[in-house]
């Protein structure tokens, strides 16, 4: 049974999320600019585990006084399908993006019993030049490199009971006004710890179905939600007035990091989504096969 | 201050050796049991109960007063507690902890943290030679933990140290980091004549160097995000015992060029 809040429907469904690995990063430098810099590259081409190899995203900025070294700097999240596959992507995306970037160090930014790899693949670019500083139980690399030397932890903390997939499908009839008001929702969903929305901006419009008609695709556009089909795909999602859809992906080191995020966003949907055209809020579920975690909208609301 | 006290009776008239006395070990053991533990080095042994008054109760807190330097290995061995010692403490204070505090609100004589892996050593006053090293039969000097003395440290601190820190208000003797391989020692007062000699890696950080090995270059001047982080992981465990900030830009010396050349010398930028 669907419930209208503020004008907007809100779908009896449940947004359905699967585990993953997560850990957190601390990247700083020099200046805020240049630790969002090396942060924004690190993650870049980071949206989506069936292409990307891992979801990244900035979590939040930290002030001097949060930070190992008292400067600024931006903490990012990165999650994959297992501890395993992570490391390679932590490796590769420090090792290109932030080893590489003007006055960055990079440490620990989640604290857990598990732990995984962060400098131990950075730090042999020190060519046996690089030395260890272990400072109580937290071992520092410092790699010699043209602008000084590049401080890196050894490792950082893992969870295996992250969750990835958490989502919102918001439904209109004006593609400005609906984008206008996803955008509110990732900036309040950005406020929420733990969490990152993976796409471009947080937000997308390239919803996807499992499976396709070609071979070697895991993943195709999902025509019962695009404007365009109605009508003539076989099974349409969408109401005659919709114009647009676009869906917003939250992926948390926790559950409940997800759920709260999901409620931040769909109330900043409701708050002021009929106004500029969102008719309509639904989520994506395979019919519980996809994963174990289910975010119902109407407990969220 | 709840726990076990004990109270030497007498000027010793032997070295005692307090080795094992640790609060974990003595809160397994009867008072009877206790007072018969041998802390003579001669022959015929000498009780603890023989040389100390032992009162109170065993606890997280053992309180040594009236502390002599006749007493070694005060907090050998030490892995959790506190050991307080009020006066001076012998040789080898400290020696191989793993965890726990000594707090010794007075001198400590030579090898203060030797083999130490971790834990927290506090002295109120001086320490004598080689602090933080090692011994016939170590392989390694100090390998963790944190030591702060507020007065001046002797000869050699850090001789063959791995890792840790070691935090000197007063000034440091010659020879400071002999053989280092890892580690940091911070003196507020100044580094004495010739630091380093043979080390291989670590850091020495103070104010001023009195004289310096032919065998250490100069590197120039460098803001190193790392002494950022050595200062903040020590206001952090050690709050106002911290030292003061380095300032932003320090000089590097490097060195010692004799061996691998990995270690490290930073003092203040001119």
């Amino acid at each position: 049974m669907s419930k209208t809040v503020n004008g907007v429907v809100i779908d009896d469904t449940f947004a359905e999320a699967f585990g993953m690995s997560g850990t957190g990063i601390i990247i700083t430098a020099d200046t805020l600019k240049w630790a969002r810099i090396a942060a924004t590259v690190a993650t870049g081409f980071g949206t989506s585990v069936i292409g990307c190899g891992a979801e990244c995203g900035i979590d939040k900025e930290l002030t001097p006084d949060e930070t190992p070294d008292g400067r600024p700097g931006v903490r990012i999240l990165i999650f994959g399908f297992s501890p395993d596959a992570l490391v390679p992507q932590i490796r590769n995306r420090i090792g290109q993006c932030v080893l590489t970037s003007p006055g960055s160090a990079c440490y620990a930014g989640f604290k857990s019993d598990k732990s995984i790899a962060l400098g131990k693949g950075p730090r042999l670019f020190g060519d046996g030049f690089q030395t260890a500083k272990k400072l109580g139980g937290t071992r520092y690399w410092r790699v010699p490199v043209m602008d000084g030397e590049f401080v890196i932890e050894e490792e950082t903390g893992l969870t295996t009971d992250a969750v990835g997939g958490g989502n919102m499908l918001i439904l209109g009839t004006d593609r400005a006004g609906l984008l206008e008001t996803a955008e509110a929702a990732v900036d309040a969903i950005a406020k929420v710890d733990d969490v990152i929305t993976p796409f471009p901006g947080g937000i997308v419009r390239s919803g996807s179905k499992v499976g396709a008609k070609y071979a070697g695709m895991f993943a195709s556009t999902n025509d019962a939600f695009c404007p365009t089909l109605r009508g003539t795909t076989k099974k349409t999602e969408l109401a005659p007035d919709t114009l647009a859809v676009l869906e917003i992906v939250i992926d948390g080191l926790t559950s409940k990091a997800v759920a709260d995020a999901m409620r931040v966003g769909l109330k900043a949907v409701t708050d002021v989504g009929a106004k500029r055209g969102v008719t309509r809020i639904t989520a994506g579920n395979y019919g519980g096969k996809l994963g174990q975690h289910h975010y119902h909208l109407k407990d969220l609301i | 201050m709840s726990g076990l006290t004990l109270r030497l009776k007498a000027p010793a008239t032997e070295r005692l050796t307090l080795s094992g006395i640790t609060p974990a070990k003595l809160s397994a053991l009867s008072e009877h049991d206790i007072a018969h533990l041998d802390v003579g080095i001669e022959k015929g042994g000498m009780a603890l109960g023989d040389a100390f008054d032992i009162s109170g109760s065993a606890g997280d807190v053992l309180t040594i007063e009236g502390a002599t330097p006749e007493l070694d290995f005060i907090g050998l061995g030490l892995d959790s507690g506190t050991i307080r010692v009020i006066g001076d403490a012998g040789s080898y204070a400290g020696r191989k902890m793993t965890g726990g505090k000594l707090e010794i609100h007075g001198n400590a004589a030579h090898f203060l943290a030797s083999g130490s892996t971790g834990g927290m050593i506090h002295v109120r006053g001086n320490a004598g030679d080689n602090l933080g090293g090692m011994i016939p039969g170590d392989r390694f000097g100090m390998l963790g933990g944190i030591t702060v003395v507020e007065g001046n440290i002797g000869s050699r601190a850090g001789d063959k140290m791995r890792r840790g820190v070691i935090v000197v208000r007063g000034k440091t003797g010659a020879h400071t980091g002999s053989r280092m391989i890892g580690g940091t020692i911070w003196a507020e007062g100044g580094i004495g004549p010739e630091p380093g000699l043979m080390m291989r890696r670590g850091t020495l950080i103070g104010p001023s160097v009195e004289k310096l090995l032919p065998t250490f270059v100069d590197t120039g001047k460098h803001d190193l995000v790392i002494v950022r982080v050595i200062s903040r992981y020590l206001k952090t465990v050690l709050g106002d015992l911290a030292p003061k900030p380095m300032p932003l830009f320090v000089q590097k010396i490097g060195g010692d060029l004799a061996t691998i050349g990995r270690g490290e010398i930073l003092l203040p930028a001119a």
